[in-house]
């Protein structure tokens, strides 16, 4: 086969850079597949890895609008899918109410009025008085969007049944009105921290994606796009600690975006060098568990030796 | 090339991931989208498709180097040299190997597999013998005799060209016998055992289980229990719905000039069981407990109250060591602390009561889990029949064969007397019962 593929996925990989989403050739092609086969993607992965950002990064890559729905425990479809206008029914109910006058006027028995009557245009349950919520209005867009549905895990079973046709068909069955389908398919990116198992028939109509933390080279290239004003050997040896502190046995992780925080809050400091003692202070940022901290504290001397010890190797080389 | 896919899903299940017919047209439309020209990019691609846990990916990866390994290989053509003294080769193998074509030579390993009906290839250790199985079918035999004729033929010692080509051939060949026989394990074969080794431990006697398999009793009992929760979770739903709560249908429809569009129903609170587990840890039933305290607090989704106590002689609470540090370690430190003493039921009776049986109510299930080998010592039964005024229900569960209860120092039935329900409880099977019937009562 032609050399296509490839090419697109490096050009995807070089458009999100530019938007200051570095991403690893993984994801890349995730995105690349979805696009192409116009499937949804369920991205998983601990949280601060930037699945979020990725669906951001997408809509600004791909032009398009991004729709995003947060799930939450008890969101319905009248939150997600579309809701009536009950306050414009009832004042159209009024309306109809007086023009009934003017349309029954002069008949002759109730078989004739309720003839008229059937006569009667109604547009009671019609687009006039739809309101469409995020999951309606990434199908009724013109222009394609990129649609979010973010931390999937936090809703109800039932929610997950409701978004199985969305997903597979890109349509919404309106009991009222019939079926909706879409008229530029969206591109559909689901975000799961895994609180919960998702269901197999929602996971089958997915492509899907992991996002572990990522590894020191690609993490050295994130701070760096993130935070530009960093010097480099600062940055390495700031990378090289958080890759030594995900390898003690931790409450919670330190992420990307922590390990972003930190930086910039290293750079608000004017600090040139790690040190022990800058680590200690600024440990909360990194970590959010007191017991976490306290294992960490024990180990910064360790840590820091040796993330300034391969950051030396590196500038020799 | 869509056989190369569907055997290549065909392995992937077989080595325990499941991928559905939907994901298999799914892959095959990815396979159209990028070739199989680049390894990478086909790995990176299907790793999207097929595998939808963490678990799995990895799973997909070691399948994956495996399977598509010897498709490269295939496509090196070998060079066919001119040999003079070609007529001279009279077994058949030989000659298939001199002159025969790539095509020839796969079906004829086929032909020997199906011959030496691969199919039935089970288990790991077994790849060898199917190996030397299929080349004796196929002449290996014949033409090592023949080798070893031509050698004794010659009179230097340098070997001929043709002595040369043969045994390269013949090397050439062990090899792709053996990636054949290696494929078709990963098709027929229980390839990482399993399935095997989770239907044995799943009757065995939970104390006789070897400590080196822990880990994988472990993820199997994580698995029961993660059923156990989504059965249940789903029942509790269904109990959720009220009656019509008018206050707030009023309320959240005032906007619409008090026309009640939206209906708003009360829940019902549900009530959360509360399940105080009472393990015995000495030398005899140390092992059960393990199990039972595995299965508990793999359970928390459903059981959010659950605490746990263990005892040989006195008894002590252990609920915040399982479940802040991992399962291993906590199990480990509380057969330690507290194990391998004589038990004493009365004591530990004794304790729970005064410890914690203020805190036990009418939504509470206590579980014991015991032997009732009481050493003779005092059995102080009428501690048990608070326990069992006091709360929903009193379980008892006994690792031992019914027919030992009550033999020796065992007084199960005093003590069963004051229980709910008694249960034997040995291998991992029938706990996933008595857990299924403690979550159905204690809801």
């Amino acid at each position: 086969m032609s050399d296509g593929p490839k090419k697109a996925i490096s050009k995807i990989t070089k458009g999100f850079a530019k938007h200051g989403y570095i991403c690893s050739d993984q994801i890349s092609t995730a995105v690349y597949l979805a696009s192409e086969l116009e499937k949804p993607i369920l991205i998983e992965g601990p949280p601060g890895v930037g699945k979020t950002e990725l669906a951001n990064t997408a809509a600004m890559y791909f032009k398009k609008e991004l729709i995003r729905l947060q799930c939450y425990e008890g969101l319905d479809e009248s939150k997600a899918l579309y809701e009536w206008r009950y306050g414009k029914q009832l004042l159209y109910t009024q309306i109809l109410k007086e023009q009934m006058q003017e349309v029954l006027e002069g008949a002759k028995g109730l078989k004739e009025s309720l003839g008229r009557l059937m006569k009667f245009e109604d547009i009671f349950f019609s687009e006039d008085f739809l309101e469409t919520r995020p999951l309606l209005k990434a199908l009724t867009s013109d222009k394609g969007s990129v649609l979010l549905i973010d931390e999937v895990d936090k809703s109800d079973e039932e929610f997950e049944a409701l978004l199985l046709e969305i997903l597979s068909e890109f349509q919404i069955s309106i009991p009222e009105l019939g079926v909706r389908k879409a008229k530029v398919k969206p591109l559909v990116m689901l975000t799961s921290n895994n609180s919960r198992e998702i269901g197999d028939a929602l996971k089958r109509r997915c492509l899907h994606l992991y996002i572990p933390f990522p590894e020191a080279k690609l993490e050295r290239q994130i701070v760096q796009a993130r935070v530009p004003e960093i010097s480099e050997s600062m940055q390495i040896q700031l990378v090289n600690f958080v890759q030594g502190i995900r390898e003690l046995d931790l409450k919670k992780q330190p992420a990307i975006s922590e390990t972003i925080d930190w930086a910039k809050t290293l750079i608000l400091l004017n600090s040139e060098e790690l040190d022990a003692k800058l680590a200690e202070e600024t440990l909360n940022i990194l970590l959010k568990h007191q017991q976490d901290i306290e294992v960490v504290k024990k180990e910064i001397p360790a840590l820091i030796s040796s993330a300034t010890e391969t950051s030396d190797g590196k500038s020799i080389n | 090339m869509e056989k190369v896919l569907t055997d290549f899903v065909k392995a992937l299940r077989n080595s325990n991931v499941r991928v559905s017919p939907a994901e298999t047209l799914d892959a095959m439309s990815v396979i159209d989208e990028v070739g199989y020209d680049d390894r990478e990019l086909l790995k990176r691609s299907l790793s999207i498709v097929l595998p939808k846990t963490p678990d799995e990916k990895k799973k997909f990866e070691i399948c994956f180097d495996d399977f598509f390994t010897d498709e490269i290989k295939e496509q090196v053509p070998v060079a066919l040299k001119e040999l003079k003294d070609i007529e001279d080769v009279k077994s058949d193998l030989a000659k298939t190997l001199l002159e025969g074509s790539q095509a020839e030579l796969m079906l004829s390993i086929a032909d020997a597999a199906e011959a030496s009906e691969i199919r039935e290839i089970k288990y790991f250790t077994q790849r060898s013998v199917f190996t030397r199985r299929i080349l004796e079918k196929m002449g290996v035999g014949k033409l090592e005799d023949e080798l070893m004729q031509i050698g004794s033929l010659r009179e230097e010692d340098i070997p001929t060209d043709l002595e040369q080509e043969l045994r390269n051939q013949l090397t050439g060949l062990r090899e792709r016998v053996s990636d054949y026989v290696q494929q078709q394990f990963l098709l027929h074969g229980d390839v990482s055992g399993e399935q095997l080794r989770e239907q044995v431990f799943k009757s065995m006697n939970m104390a006789q289980i070897d400590r080196s398999y822990l880990h994988e009793v472990h993820s199997l009992v994580r698995r029961m229990a993660k059923k156990l929760a989504n059965l249940h979770s789903r029942r509790k739903k269904n109990y959720r719905r009220g009656k019509l709560d008018i206050r707030k249908t009023i309320r959240e429809n005032w906007v619409n000039q008090g026309v009640l569009f939206n209906l708003s129903w009360s829940y019902k609170k549900v009530d959360r069981p509360k399940i105080y587990v009472i393990c015995d840890v000495s030398g005899s039933v140390g092992a059960y407990a393990r199990f039972m305290l595995m299965f508990l607090f793999s359970l928390t989704e459903v059981v959010s109250k659950l605490r746990a106590f263990v005892f040989s002689s006195n008894l002590g609470e252990v609920t915040d060591e399982f479940k802040d540090s991992n399962l291993d370690s906590a199990i480990e430190s509380a057969l330690q602390k507290y194990g391998g003493g004589s038990t004493d039921y009365g004591q530990a009776l004794t304790d729970f009561v005064s410890l914690c049986i203020d805190e036990i109510d009418k939504k509470t299930t206590v579980v014991i889990l015991g032997d009732a080998r009481n050493n003779f010592g005092p059995e102080k039964a009428h501690l048990m029949k608070i326990i069992n005024e006091r709360s929903k229900q009193v379980f008892w569960l006994n690792p031992e064969g019914k027919y030992r209860w009550d033999t020796g120092d065992s007084v199960m039935t005093t003590y069963s007397a004051y229980c709910t329900k008694v249960f034997q409880c040995g291998n991992i099977d029938q706990l996933e019962r008595v857990v299924s019937t403690l979550l159905k009562t204690a809801i």
